[in-house]
């Protein structure tokens, strides 16, 4: 077992991917490393032929994952879009783990994120002594990604400035990178083709322009579906997450992660579980991840400061802290919610009680 | 001779297209067709130019309109292209289905007698013809599917016939497949297809005795083992004999392709009749043209789609159906490449499409010269009973509810009010808590449209009444907007509306925001639920919403209070008022006591309007919550001259509304308004005097001239002084000024 605190996917997931490229006998795409099945496969897990299970990295939409991986098959860009905690760069480092065998090509978008970082950038030491030649030039993933035809990642597209996402224009449409200094261009090879991610919640954020939105094919990463489904997601990852940590809290019941989900999915959706009831929703997303962060602070509070076992008390205060996010809106929705749904639910009483403590 | 069998989908247009070419080609003599054979003589109108598709044939009991079935008919109907074929080539088409005279009596038996409500309804009785064979029998359909590797049998089905160009062996293969399922798998015996089968077999039989020799059959895919395997005719005839009848009259009306759709809330159907005709239309297309057509949709809403769009879209649906190993592109992999590439992910404007092209609402037409529908005839038949004649001039009635007959013209005028149906006014007083209604009532001729189109909803008027006023509560957005849905419905008698325009208003409460809009609606609610039995409507129903509105008031008021201009802070107290007195009228003490806590919170807030914590206190006084020492504390604190006068003026313009008799009765009080009064200095006084005016002038004239009164004697002790004043004049200075003064006044 290696000591690195988070391996690659495609290191993580090495047998898997040895295994699916054992079996695959669809058709691949030029410079893939699996055919667009087995991609699919990859993400949403399955059993081969020869009965080796591979386990689900998204749980969801069969879809979304058909669209985004078709979408990489035509000259289009993929634009993973989303609430925060949608599993965007989770999807987007699988994918391009199990296309290209490599998801380290990777830009992180900042507002300071310039176009060297995208483009290429220059050696200055070597630039002075010898002037313009490619031993100066600095490569990005990007421009790698071409000379290899592979997948580069982008993450947070919207968060660079918008004079720096337009340089992506050239390179999604002409599937070039020129370098004029040099008089060269970079020509994409085959099975080279851009993943960015981004989120719609953030205020202030760069749109695309249209010319470049017009290059990426989008597909918006939902929250979960049904009610199983995010529990299922959430138990999963917490386990994990619980293995990491070497948590000496008991395993978290079932039942607790069932009435943190409901709670999350009703403010969310705004409207009780069983349909009847309507309620505000507050300005908190509430994504699955924040669950998942909800049972893990519980889970550490039990361990550290109570007495092991996860109770309604160790979450009341994550569960608040993740509900208001305005002081004002949120308190009146969330106080609504706990004296009309949470009240009334004979045993959410403890949740009710330790909520009311707070 | 030969009989041949074609088993197809209803509505499909794949299925449509293939009997079209198939009929065209074997030249059949007489055109056999699913249906009802009392509709046979209607069928002389297919083909002419009065009756486009979509239509649909009802079918009715003329003495109990509400059984009626529903047989509509697309272009893309099979069905539909057999009988225009055969009415163009002016060879005999024939339905061949067990009667409905059969079908609704046989229904009647099997319901259970004890609950007449559970009669079947319009929705219910369409759901074994529609797709007949395919909603009740799709679930068979689905090993086929399963088999074939598809999670989904419609989308199996559409690949697998539908979208089929080539169609060599396909009834065929429709017919081995139908009769693996029905071989293989053990269902349950069920009577009533039984009987079908057999009349449908007898049909064919007869045509065969008519020396027909080549018969074309056309029925769900279902049912194409049972006419194949004929089996001896007597079995049939003894299966046939000795059915229950009822009289059944069939009539041609107007069907839209919304009520084609899943959409309309009609259990059977076809989900995208609008894909469906661009298929029937353009069966080779790749999702070209159908790109197209969404990309001059969106254009046309302003949005810029360029051609690269449109190419983009097409390819990525080219692939996810490559990706998906189908042979063609189907409405899915078109609508995911429209949602990725045209509308960047977001699914609103796919609804625009659903709207415009997949559902593509239309309206079909029928011929002026045919029978009526069932609603006509209900309001007819009530009129009748009521003694409401239609007349062309008006004529006024006075009802009295006490009266049964007068009660039932109210409801049926109220039903048909709320139908849209502008047959009768009501005017003078209003049937709120008096048992009398005056209505003007005058018949126009144009109302049949209406009565038509309304028919939509349910073949008598209650049911039609029901059901409409349920969708617009369904649809409407404002809670004022539902909250006079319920009054009218109300008297209208239609509890199961009400019961979902209650849900409604719950909804709609428990998401708006704005408290305002829930205390506007409060009154009147609560009206209903305290007077509303005068019509023995029962009213606990509405107690229950009013009581959780009242707590999201009152929960939501302290915080609507602060930061607002003066003329929202005079709104809100006129809704206060309002709400107060609602409460009183409710007298639940649980909810009055969850009121005041409000009114103690928004009197004690220092940052709410200054107007309305000085109302709120008065209410908090009226309900002998503050009195004595601390109301004067309250007063004083508000009054303090630590507080801006103008503040401290709005303030005491919302303590003293509506009425000055407190400031009247109180000494403690009055000394403290005196006081504070007295010691506002001359400019600040000036500023004032405008507000004060507003406060005072809203009291009565004899108040304000007790309150004058009053003044005019100053604090408690007043009296004392004012005559310590009329001691001190000097007599002697004082006759000197008079001349002056009565000069100045111009006498002599």
């Amino acid at each position: 077992m290696s000591n690195v605190l988070r391996q690659h996917a495609e290191q993580l997931f090495l047998e898997e991917l040895e295994e699916l490229k054992k079996q695959d006998n669809d058709k691949r795409p030029f410079n893939w490393v699996l055919s667009p099945q087995s991609v699919v496969t990859y993400l949403l897990g399955g059993t081969l032929k020869n009965g080796f299970e591979i386990q689900p990295k998204y749980i969801g939409n069969r879809r979304l994952i058909e669209i985004a991986v078709a979408t990489l098959t035509t000259d289009r860009a993929l634009l993973l879009y989303g609430l925060p905690g949608t599993a965007k760069s989770w999807v987007s480092e699988h994918l391009a783990a199990a296309i290209s065998g490599d998801s380290t090509l990777i830009v992180q978008g900042t507002a300071g994120t310039g176009e060297e970082a995208i483009r290429y950038g220059w050696n200055y030491a070597r630039l002075l002594a010898e002037g313009p030649s490619e031993k100066a030039l600095v490569e990005t993933p990007v421009m790698r990604a071409m000379q290899a035809g592979k997948i580069a990642r982008i993450e947070e597209l919207t968060r660079i400035g918008a004079d720096v996402q337009d340089t992506l224009i050239t390179i999604l449409s002409e599937k070039t990178l020129p370098v004029p200094e040099l008089n060269s261009a970079v020509m994409a090879q085959k099975g080279f083709n851009i993943i960015a991610t981004a989120n719609n919640r953030d205020k202030g954020v760069n749109d695309l322009s249209s010319a470049l939105k017009r290059r990426f094919n989008t597909v918006i990463l939902p929250v979960p579906d049904s009610m199983e489904e995010e529990i299922d997601i959430v138990r999963r990852r917490v386990e994990s997450y619980e293995k990491v940590m070497d948590l000496p809290a008991e395993k978290p019941a079932l039942e607790e992660i069932r009435r943190i989900v409901t709670i999350f999915r009703e403010l969310r959706s705004g409207v009780t579980a069983d349909g009847k009831t309507k309620i505000k929703i507050p300005s908190g997303t509430l994504s699955t991840a924040e669950a998942i962060s909800v049972v893990n602070n519980g889970l550490a509070m039990a361990a550290y400061f109570g007495d092991g076992q996860l109770k309604a008390a160790d979450l009341a205060a994550g569960i608040i802290g993740a509900v208001l996010k305005d002081p004002v809106q949120d308190k009146i929705v969330w106080q609504e919610y706990l004296e009309t749904v949470v009240k009334t639910r004979e045993e959410w009483k403890d949740i009710y009680r330790a909520c009311r403590d707070l | 001779m030969s009989i041949h069998i074609l088993g197809i989908r209803h509505h499909g247009p794949g299925s449509a297209r293939h009997v079209k070419e198939y009929l065209e080609k074997v030249k059949p003599d007489i055109v056999l067709v699913e249906g009802p054979p009392e509709a046979d003589n209607i069928l002389e109108w297919v083909g002419k130019e009065q009756l486009r598709p979509p239509v649909a044939i009802l079918a009715y009991q003329p003495d109990a309109p509400q059984k009626a079935v529903f047989y509509p008919f697309a272009e893309f109907s099979p069905e539909w292209q057999a009988i225009l074929y055969a009415r163009n080539n002016n060879i005999p088409v024939r339905f061949m289905d067990l009667p409905m005279a059969h079908q609704f009596e046989l229904k009647v038996q099997r319901t259970p007698a004890a609950d007449p409500d559970a009669a079947p309804s319009v929705n219910n009785s369409m759901a074994p013809y529609i797709p007949g064979a395919s909603i009740v029998r799709r679930n068979p359909v689905a090993y086929l599917a399963g088999a074939a590797g598809y999670a989904d049998e419609e989308k199996w089905w559409e690949h697998m016939f539908e979208y089929r160009q080539d169609p060599v062996d396909v009834f065929n293969a429709v017919a081995e497949g139908m009769q693996a399922l029905r071989q293989d798998l053990q269902l349950p015996y069920d009577r009533e297809e039984q009987l079908r089968e057999a009349h449908m077999r007898k049909t064919i039989r007869q045509a065969e005795r008519e020396m027909y020799t080549e018969i074309a059959v056309i029925c769900g895919a279902w049912h194409t083992p049972a006419l194949l395997n004929m089996g001896k005719a007597k079995d049939d005839n003894e299966l046939l004999k000795g059915l229950p009848k009822v009289k059944v009259a069939t009539t041609w009306i107007p069907w839209t392709y919304n009520r084609l759709s899943y959409s309309s809330g009609y259990g059977a159907g076809i989900n995208s009749p609008g894909w469906y005709e661009h298929n029937w239309r353009y069966p080779t297309d790749d999702g070209t043209r159908w790109m197209s057509r969404v990309a001059r949709l969106f254009r046309d809403q302003q949005k810029d789609i360029s051609v690269a769009h449109v190419m983009e879209a097409v390819r990525l649906s080219t692939a996810l159906t490559s990706l998906r190993g189908l042979p063609k592109a189907g409405l899915e992999e078109l609508n995911e490449a429209t949602l990725s590439v045209l509308c960047n992910g977001e699914d609103i404007l796919l609804q625009l499409i659903r709207d415009e092209l997949i559902v593509s609402d239309k309206i079909g037409e029928v011929p002026t010269d045919i029978p009526r529908p069932p609603l006509q005839t209900d309001i007819e038949k009530q009129q009748k009973k009521l003694r409401l004649p239609q007349t062309a001039d008006y004529k006024d009635y006075v009802l009295d509810l006490r009266k049964d007959t007068d009660l039932e013209r109210s409801i049926l005028l109220h039903r048909l009010e709320m139908l849209d149906i502008k047959w009768g006014h009501r005017y003078g007083p209003s049937g709120k808590g008096t048992f009398k209604e005056q209505w003007r009532l005058q018949w126009d001729p144009g109302f049949s449209i209406d009565i038509i189109e309304k028919g939509n909803w349910g073949n008598t008027v209650e049911e039609a009444t029901s059901k409409y006023v349920q969708h617009q509560a369904r649809t409407a957005t404002s809670l004022k907007e539902v909250c006079t849905l319920l009054e009218t419905a109300i008297p209208a008698e239609l509890p199961a509306a009400v019961a979902v325009l209650v849900q409604q208003v719950n909804n709609l409460a428990a998401a708006t925001g704005d408290v305002m809009q829930l205390m506007t609606v409060i009154p009147g609610l609560v009206q209903i639920s305290r007077y509303g039995n005068v019509r023995k409507t029962d009213a606990a129903l509405v107690e229950n919403i009013v009581a959780g509105m009242i707590t999201r008031i009152c929960i939501s008021l302290p915080a609507a209070c602060i930061g607002i201009a003066e003329d929202a802070a005079s709104e809100l107290l006129d809704l206060i008022y309002n709400m107060n007195d609602a409460i009183l009228i409710l007298q639940d003490d649980e909810l009055t006591k969850q009121w005041q806590q409000t009114l103690y919170n928004i009197a004690r807030n220092d940052s709410a309007a200054a107007m309305l914590s000085g109302y709120a206190t008065r209410l908090l006084a009226d309900h002998r919550q503050l009195s004595g020492n601390e109301l004067v504390r309250a007063f004083s604190y508000a009054m303090s001259s630590a507080t801006p006068p103008p503040i401290a003026a709005a303030w005491l313009e919302g303590f003293l509304k509506g009425s000055g008799t407190l400031l009247l009765v109180d000494n403690d009080l009055w000394t403290v308004v005196y006081n504070w009064m007295h010691q506002l200095e001359e400019n600040i006084f000036k500023q004032l005097l405008p507000l004060l005016r507003r406060t005072f002038s809203g009291f009565t004239k004899a108040e304000r001239r007790k309150l004058g009164e009053k003044a005019k004697g100053g604090v408690s002790g007043a009296p004392g002084n004012h005559h310590q004043m009329m001691e001190n004049i000097d007599t002697e200075r004082a006759l000197k000024g008079i001349p002056v003064v009565l000069q100045m006044l111009g006498v002599k």
